[in-house]
């Protein structure tokens, strides 16, 4: 029987479709009986989505501007 | 984004390493974006994510034509990158980086999780994600991530923004794979745990 300790440290692997198919039902068995572990693997996944779409930046244009004169003086 | 072939990059290079100012613009448009944002999300600094980009974007164009096509540019990118980006820090590392061991789960002997149930059944992942990064959330979200270490934030965007897989990302910043993967599940449990302390009932 798997702990919430033992569910947590395969999330990732989880998320990732990485776990063998015995070990993937023995989670989601003790997931059906633990609301504490469907809490957390929900807002696991959804931190790892919230981190991505903050990271996604554009570079602003006035650096691509300094980036073009930069090369433009060093390099030909 | 026409598909290019590794001799139309080589090409490329060649010109951009000979001053064509098209060739330039073209390897501008198509890299800067993605250098720009790992080094502004190892960093976290805009001044020092520019002076990564112009340096790698330097280095790239007197490498020139010796790219073995467009993978291998990409991923001497990401490597180079990384590690322009984490030397860059290693002369100012801010205090704002703490331990993250205060945001890791604890648990009892039996394995099961600590802490009081309002706080153990806290989901707030239904919350729209307009609400979740915008405002006091996205500030909050800003702050945990200021609080990693920079190889910790290394490894997220490297995974999940430019969406490595973990075998890339072990390559790309010289660790075994199961070090990127325990980064990487550390990182994402601090985060969860300073984002639930915020928007799920408190803890006590």
């Amino acid at each position: 029987m798997l702990t919430c300790h033992d569910v947590i440290d395969v999330l990732d692997d989880h998320l990732d479709g990485a776990l063998a198919p015995e070990d993937a039902a023995a989670l989601e068995r003790h997931l059906a009986g633990c609301e504490p572990c469907r809490a957390y693997l929900a807002t696991y996944r959804k931190t790892r989505a919230l981190g991505a779409q903050a990271a996604r930046l554009e570079m602003p244009d006035e650096m691509l501007t300094r980036l073009r004169r930069f090369l433009r003086e060093r390099v030909g | 984004v026409p598909v290019m072939t590794s001799d139309d990059e080589r090409l490329l290079l060649k010109d951009a390493a000979g001053g064509d100012p098209d060739a330039l613009e073209t390897l501008m448009r198509r890299y800067s974006g993605r250098v720009y944002r790992l080094a502004y999300g190892i960093t976290r600094n805009p001044a020092d994510a520019e002076e990564i980009v112009q340096d790698v974007f330097l280095q790239m164009v007197r490498k020139g034509a010796d790219f073995e096509g467009r993978a291998a540019l990409a991923s001497w990118i990401h490597r180079v990158t990384t590690n322009v980006a984490l030397n860059k820090r290693r002369g100012k590392r801010r205090e704002v980086e703490t331990s993250l061991d205060d945001c890791l789960p604890t648990y009892e002997a039996d394995g099961h999780r600590a802490g009081p149930r309002a706080y153990l059944v806290a989901d707030w992942s239904a919350r729209p994600d307009d609400e979740l990064l915008s405002g006091e959330t996205r500030r909050v979200l800003e702050d945990a991530i200021d609080r990693l270490p920079g190889h910790y934030r290394a490894v997220l965007i490297l995974r999940d923004v430019e969406e490595l897989s973990n075998e890339e990302v072990a390559l790309t910043v010289g660790d075994s794979v199961p070090a990127v993967k325990t980064r990487l599940h550390r990182a994402r449990m601090a985060l969860r745990e300073i984002l639930t302390r915020r928007l799920g009932p408190p803890p006590c």
